[in-house]
C-alpha cells in the first residue's frame, strides 16, 4: 500500500457532492436571513446535476476500496438517474411544500442524504458497503415519509416504514453474517468460494428477502401501499424512483455474484427470483385494480412494475442474455423513474388538502381526476402520457423499456415469465386508462383545480419530455445502459 | 425525402399544428385537418401512379431503411407491395371523407377530435408501411390510443363500456404478437426487419405453431373472426360516425392485412396446418354475422354484424389459398372499407336528421329524401354484390376461387359462404325497405332535409369508387398480383417442404380468370415468377 488511493477517492467524488449538498441545505436554514427558501430547490438541483456530471465524466475507477466497491458504467448509470430522480423530485417537492407552509431546508437534505446512499449501493460489491449503502439511504427516507405528518395517515406511513425497514435491514445483515461464515468474506464475488450450501443458501434466501422488502416484491410489499400512500407525495415519488433504482442495483450485483457460484446455488437463487417476480406481477396488478385512491394504485402499480424488472433480473442469470438483460433493467429504472415521478407530481397537483388538522377522507380519488382534461388540459395530457407509459403503449419510453425487458427474457428462453408478464400487463392497461377515462370522459366535477406551481409544472415537462423523447429517440440512452450493462 | 414516409407523417404532422392552434377556433380546425388530409391523399396519389405492378418489378417500393433504433436493432424499414399500396390509398381517401362527415356532427372539442383523427391516419398507413416488425407494432398498437378516445369521447350514451371493452380487447389479443415478434428476432440471425426475417427464420415446427397463433390471434380478434368478435358491435354502435367509418373502412383490414403480410408467409406450414380451422370459423363468421344482422333493430348494430360477415369472407379468399381466392380476399378487404364505411356514413347522416338510430322510428323516407334513399340503395347494392358493384367483383373472386381451390371439401366451404351471400341480400334489402320504403306514418320524419352539398361531397367518392370498381376491376387488380402471386409461391414452397401433395393453388385451369378477364390480360394465376430480391 503506497501512496495516496486516489482512484478510491475518485470513485466517491459523487457520493462526496451530494453530501456536501445535503450539509450545505442543511446550513442555509441556520444562515436564513429572510424566510424566502426558493433558491433551496435550485440548490438541491444544482448539486444532483453537478453529483450527476461528475459521475459521468469521472474516469471509471474499477473496483476500489478492496473490491468492496466498484466504480463502472453501471453504477454511473444508478447515480445519474438517481440524481435525475432526486432534482425533479426537488422541484415537485418545492412547489408541494410551499403550497402547504412547510419548505424547509432539512427536506432537501434529507433527500440529498438519501441520494448518497443510493448513489453509494450502485457501486457496493461487499456486503458491508450494501449495508452502509442500505441504511443510509433508508434512514434518510423514514425520516422523510414522516416528514409532514398532518393527520393520522403520514404518522402511519412514517411508522410502518420504519420497523418494516428495520426487519428487512436486519434480515439482510444476518443473511451477510452467514454468507460471511460460509465463504469468510462478505465480498460479493467471494460467494462462489463458500462452503456449505445449507449455510450459502440460508444466507441468500435472507438477503433475498431483505432486499425484496426495498424493492418492494410479493410477499415483502405488504408496507408499500400504505408508505407510498402516506408519505408526502414528492417523496413517494422520490422512493419509486430513488428506492427503486438503488435496491434493484444492489440485487442485479449480488444476482450476478450468486449467479457465477456452483450450479446449485445459482438455480436455487434464479429460482427464488422467479418466484418472487410471478407472484409480484400477478398480485402487484390484481391488487392495484381495484383501487379508487390513483396514488394508491400507483402504489400498487410500483410493485407491478418491480416484478418485470425481476424478470429482467433473472434473465441476467442466462449466459447469452447477461449484458442485455442488465442494460434492459437499467434502461427500465431510468423511464420508470422519470413516469413515476411525473404522475405523482399529478397526483401532488389535484390532491385534496387538509383544511388545519382535518384530514380529508380521500384526497386522491378518482373523482379529483374528473374531467381534468376540460380543466387543465395540460395536466390531463401529461397524466396521459405517463399513463400510456407505465401501461407500456408505443410510441412511450415505457413501451421499449417493456419491449427491452422482454427481449431479454426470451433471448434467455424464460418463456413463461415472458409470457405472464405481458399478460398481466394486460392488467395494467386496465387501471390505468380508468384514470384516462376519468380525465377525458367523464364531466367536471364542480371544484377546486389544484395546485399552480411553476416548479411542479417545470419537473412533469421534464417528464414528459423524459417519457417522450426516450420512447422516440432512445438510441443514445439504450447505448449508455448497453454500455453500464457490461459489469 | 421519400414519398411513402411524407405521406405517412403529414398527418401527424397536421395534428401537432392543430395543438398549437388556439383553442376556441373550431372552423379553423376542421379546414386544417381537412387541408391536411387531401393534400395527404393527393401525395399519395403519386405512390398510386408511381407503384410498378410488373411481375419483375421489386417487391417492395418507395423503400426507406434507416435505423431507428440501433442498438436494440429496430430499423424504420418503410414500403410498399401492391396490397399495402392499395389498403394505404383506402386509408388516404377515407381521410377527407371522415373530416369532412363530422364537420357539423362534431361541435364539441373539435380540435381534440381533429387531432385524433389525424393521428389515427399516420398510424394506419405507418402500419400498412411498416417492414419492421417493432415499426409495424408501434403503429398497431399506436392505433388503439385514438381510437379509444374518438368512441370514449365522442361516442353515444354507452361508449364508457365500449371504449374499454375495445382497448382491452384488442390490447390483451396484441401483447403475445409482441412476444412472438421477439421470439423471431432471436430465431433469424438478430433482426426485426420482415424482409430479413421472411427469408432466414428457423425455428421448429412447434415453435412456428405457436408463433402463427400469436400473431393470428392479434389479427383475428382485430378482423375480427368469430368468436373473437364481441368487442366489435359495441364499439361500432357507441363510436361517433367517423370513427365507425374508420373503424369499419380501415381498422378491420388491419387485421387481414395482417394475415396475407405477416402470419401467412412468415409460417406457411403452420398457416396450411390451421387453414381449415380458420376457413371454418370464417364460414361460421358469415352465417353469424348475417343472422345476427336479421334480428337487429339498431341500424348501427346491423351494419356492425354485417361487417362480422363479410370480414369472414376476406378470410375465407385468404385461406383458399389459390390465386382467386386471395385476390378476391384483398379486393373484398377495399369493397368492405368503401361500401361499409359508405352505409356508416348514410346512418350518420340520418342519424345527425333524426337522432335515432332505431330502424322501427323510420319508414317511407325515400319521398322525402330520395337522395338519401339513391345513395343508400347504390351502397346496398354494393354491399350485397350484384353485378356491376365492386362488391360481386370481390365475392364473385373469392367464392369462385373457394370451390376450384385445394382446400378439404372446398366446396362446401364456398356452398355454405354463397348462403350468406344470400342471407346477406335479404338483410340489407330488409333494411331498405323498413327505412325508405312503406308508408311514411311517424310525422318526425316529415320534414328531413335531403342530401346538403356537403354531404354529397362526402359519399360522392365512395359512390364513384364503387362503380369504377365494379366495372373496371383490373387497375385495383392489377398492384395486388405480385403481392398474392408471391404468396402462392411462398406457399407452393411449404407444401413441398412438408411433401403431403398438392394443397394450395387450384384444382383446374381457372373458370373465374378466364370469364372475368377481358381477353388479352394476363390471366391472374400466372407461371411462378422469379422472386424479386
Amino acid at each position: 500500500m503506497t501512496g495516496f488511493p486516489t482512484k478510491d477517492f475518485v470513485a466517491l467524488v459523487p457520493v462526496a457532492i451530494l453530501t456536501a449538498g445535503a450539509i450545505v441545505l442543511l446550513l442555509s436554514e441556520v444562515f436564513l436571513v429572510s424566510g424566502r427558501r426558493g433558491y433551496q430547490a435550485i440548490l438541491t438541483v444544482a448539486f444532483a446535476a453537478a453529483a450527476g456530471i461528475a459521475a459521468a465524466a469521472l474516469p471509471a475507477s474499477g473496483p476500489v476500496f478492496g473490491r468492496q466497491a466498484t466504480a463502472d458504467g453501471f453504477s454511473v448509470f444508478v447515480t445519474v438517474v438517481v440524481c435525475a430522480g432526486l432534482a425533479l423530485s426537488a422541484l415537485v417537492g418545492a412547489g408541494w411544500l410551499e403550497a402547504r407552509n412547510a419548505e424547509r431546508g432539512e427536506f432537501y437534505a434529507l433527500a440529498l442524504f438519501g441520494a448518497a446512499g443510493m448513489s453509494l449501493l450502485g457501486m457496493a460489491s461487499d456486503f458491508l458497503v450494501g449495508f452502509i449503502g442500505i441504511e443510509t439511504m433508508s434512514l434518510a427516507t423514514y425520516a422523510l415519509a414522516a416528514y409532514l405528518r398532518r393527520g393520522k395517515r403520514p404518522a402511519e406511513a412514517a411508522f410502518k416504514y420504519l420497523v418494516l425497514g428495520a426487519v428487512s435491514s436486519s434480515l439482510f445483515l444476518y443473511g451477510s453474517a452467514l454468507l460471511y461464515g460460509a465463504s469468510g468474506s462478505t465480498l460479493f464475488s467471494d460467494l462462489s468460494k463458500g462452503h456449505g450450501s445449507a449455510l450459502l443458501l440460508a444466507g441468500l434466501g435472507l438477503v433475498a428477502a431483505g432486499v425484496a422488502f426495498k424493492v418492494a416484491a410479493v410477499p415483502f410489499h405488504t408496507w408499500t401501499p400504505d408508505v407510498y400512500e402516506g408519505a408526502p407525495t414528492p417523496v413517494t415519488a422520490f422512493m419509486a424512483a430513488g428506492v427503486k433504482t438503488a435496491a434493484f442495483a444492489l440485487l442485479a450485483r449480488i444476482f450476478l455474484a450468486a449467479e457465477s457460484g456452483p450450479a446449485a446455488q445459482a438455480s436455487a437463487f434464479g429460482g427464488i427470483i422467479a418466484a418472487l417476480a410471478v407472484l409480484t406481477m400477478i398480485f402487484g396488478n390484481l391488487l392495484a385494480l381495484p383501487q379508487r385512491s390513483v396514488k394508491r394504485m400507483l402504489a400498487y402499480s410500483s410493485i407491478a412494475h418491480a416484478g418485470y424488472l425481476l424478470i429482467g433480473v433473472v434473465s441476467a442469470g442466462a449466459a447469452g442474455a447477461r449484458e442485455k438483460a442488465l442494460s434492459g433493467v437499467l434502461f427500465y429504472l431510468a423511464v420508470y423513474s422519470a413516469t413515476a415521478i411525473g404522475a405523482f407530481a399529478i397526483v401532488g397537483f389535484l390532491e385534496r388538502r387538509a383544511r388545519g388538522d382535518e384530514e380529508p377522507m380521500d384526497p386522491w380519488d378518482l373523482q379529483r381526476f374528473a374531467g381534468l382534461a376540460a380543466r387543465r388540459p395540460g395536466l390531463a395530457f401529461a397524466m396521459a402520457v405517463f399513463l400510456l407509459s407505465l401501461a407500456g403503449i408505443p410510441p412511450t419510453a415505457g413501451f421499449l423499456g417493456k419491449l427491452y425487458i422482454f427481449q431479454a427474457a426470451i433471448g434467455a428462453e424464460l418463456y413463461g415469465l415472458a409470457v405472464l408478464g405481458i399478460l398481466t400487463s394486460v392488467l395494467g392497461a386496465y387501471y390505468y386508462l380508468r384514470v384516462v377515462v376519468y380525465m377525458y370522459m367523464r364531466p367536471p366535477e364542480g371544484e377546486a383545480e389544484g395546485l399552480r406551481s411553476p416548479s411542479m409544472a417545470v419537473a412533469v415537462v421534464a417528464a414528459v419530455a423524459v417519457v417522450v423523447l426516450l420512447g422516440i429517440v432512445a438510441d443514445p440512452v439504450v447505448r449508455l445502459a448497453q454500455a453500464a450493462g457490461l459489469l | 425525402m421519400n414519398l411513402l414516409t411524407v405521406v405517412t407523417f403529414l398527418p401527424l404532422l397536421g395534428a401537432v399544428g392543430l395543438a398549437l392552434l388556439p383553442r376556441d377556433e373550431a372552423g379553423q380546425h376542421r379546414v386544417v385537418a381537412l387541408s391536411v388530409s387531401i393534400v395527404t391523399f393527393l401525395l399519395s396519389l403519386g405512390l398510386w401512379f408511381g407503384f410498378d405492378a410488373a411481375p419483375g418489378a421489386p417487391e417492395f417500393q418507395f423503400e426507406q431503411n434507416v435505423p431507428w433504433v440501433r442498438s436494440i436493432g429496430i430499423g424504420y424499414h418503410v414500403g410498399l407491395d401492391g396490397v399495402a399500396l392499395l389498403l394505404v390509398m383506402l386509408t388516404t381517401v377515407l381521410g377527407p371523407v371522415v373530416v369532412l362527415s363530422a364537420w357539423k356532427a362534431v361541435q364539441e372539442r373539435v380540435k381534440e377530435f381533429m387531432i385524433a383523427l389525424l393521428v389515427l391516419e399516420t398510424a394506419m398507413i405507418g402500419t400498412f408501411a411498416a417492414l419492421d416488425l417493432v415499426l409495424f407494432y408501434v403503429f398497431w398498437e399506436l392505433i388503439l390510443v385514438p381510437m379509444y378516445l374518438l368512441i370514449g369521447v365522442w361516442g353515444s350514451q354507452n361508449r364508457l363500456y365500449a371504449t374499454v371493452k375495445f382497448f382491452i380487447y384488442t390490447f390483451a389479443a396484441s401483447v403475445l404478437m409482441l412476444l412472438a415478434i421477439l421470439y423471431v428476432y432471436f430465431h433469424d440471425g438478430g433482426t426485426f426487419d420482415y424482409v430479413e426475417a421472411r427469408r432466414t427464420l428457423e425455428v421448429t415446427p412447434t415453435a412456428a405453431r405457436f408463433l402463427f397463433l400469436a400473431f393470428a390471434l392479434a389479427f383475428a380478434v382485430k378482423v375480427p373472426m368469430f368468436p373473437l368478435h364481441t368487442w366489435l358491435p359495441d364499439a361500432h354502435t357507441e363510436a361517433p360516425t367517423a370513427g365507425s367509418v374508420i373503424l369499419a373502412g380501415v381498422l378491420l383490414k388491419m387485421g387481414t392485412f395482417g394475415f396475407f403480410r405477416y402470419a401467412m408467409p412468415l409460417f406457411p406450414e403452420a398457416a396450411l396446418e390451421y387453414r381449415t380451422l380458420i376457413a371454418v370459423l370464417a364460414v361460421i363468421g358469415i352465417l353469424y354475422g348475417a343472422l345476427m344482422s336479421f334480428v337487429q333493430a339498431d341500424m348501427k348494430r346491423l351494419v356492425a354484424y354485417s361487417s362480422v360477415s363479410h370480414l369472414g369472407f376476406v378470410m375465407l379468399g385468404l385461406m383458399a389459398l389459390s390465386a382467386e381466392g386471395l385476390t378476391g380476399g384483398v379486393y373484398q378487404m377495399l369493397n368492405h372499407g368503401i361500401s361499409t364505411g359508405a352505409l356508416f356514413l348514410l346512418v350518420g347522416i340520418l342519424y345527425e336528421r333524426r337522432h335515432t338510430r332505431l330502424i322501427s322510428e323510420y319508414g317511407g323516407l325515400a319521398k322525402q329524401v330520395p337522395w338519401i334513399a339513391t345513395a343508400f340503395v347504390v351502397v346496398t347494392l354494393s354491399s350485397i354484390g350484384l353485378p356491376g358493384t365492386n362488391g360481386f367483383v370481390g365475392e364473385f373472386l373469392i367464392l369462385s376461387g373457394t370451390w376450384l381451390s385445394r382446400i378439404a371439401s372446398s366446396g362446401w366451404f364456398a356452398g355454405v359462404a354463397a348462403l350468406g351471400v344470400i342471407l346477406g341480400a335479404v338483410y340489407m334489402l330488409v333494411l331498405v325497405e323498413k327505412v325508405f320504403f312503406g308508408p311514411l306514418e311517424n310525422a318526425h320524419n316529415r320534414h328531413l332535409p335531403d342530401l346538403s352539398v356537403r354531404e354529397g361531397f362526402v359519399l360522392a367518392p365512395m359512390i364513384a369508387l364503387i362503380v369504377v370498381m365494379g366495372l373496371l376491376p383490373q387497375p385495383f387488380l392489377s398492384p395486388a398480383k405480385p403481392a398474392v402471386d408471391r404468396l402462392v409461391q411462398r406457399f407452393q414452397a411449404a407444401e413441398q417442404r412438408l411433401g403431403k401433395g398438392p394443397q394450395v393453388g387450384t384444382q383446374s385451369t381457372s373458370f373465374a380468370t378466364r370469364v372475368l378477364l377481358p381477353p388479352g390480360a394476363p390471366a391472374i394465376p400466372v407461371a411462378p415468377a422469379p422472386e424479386g430480391h
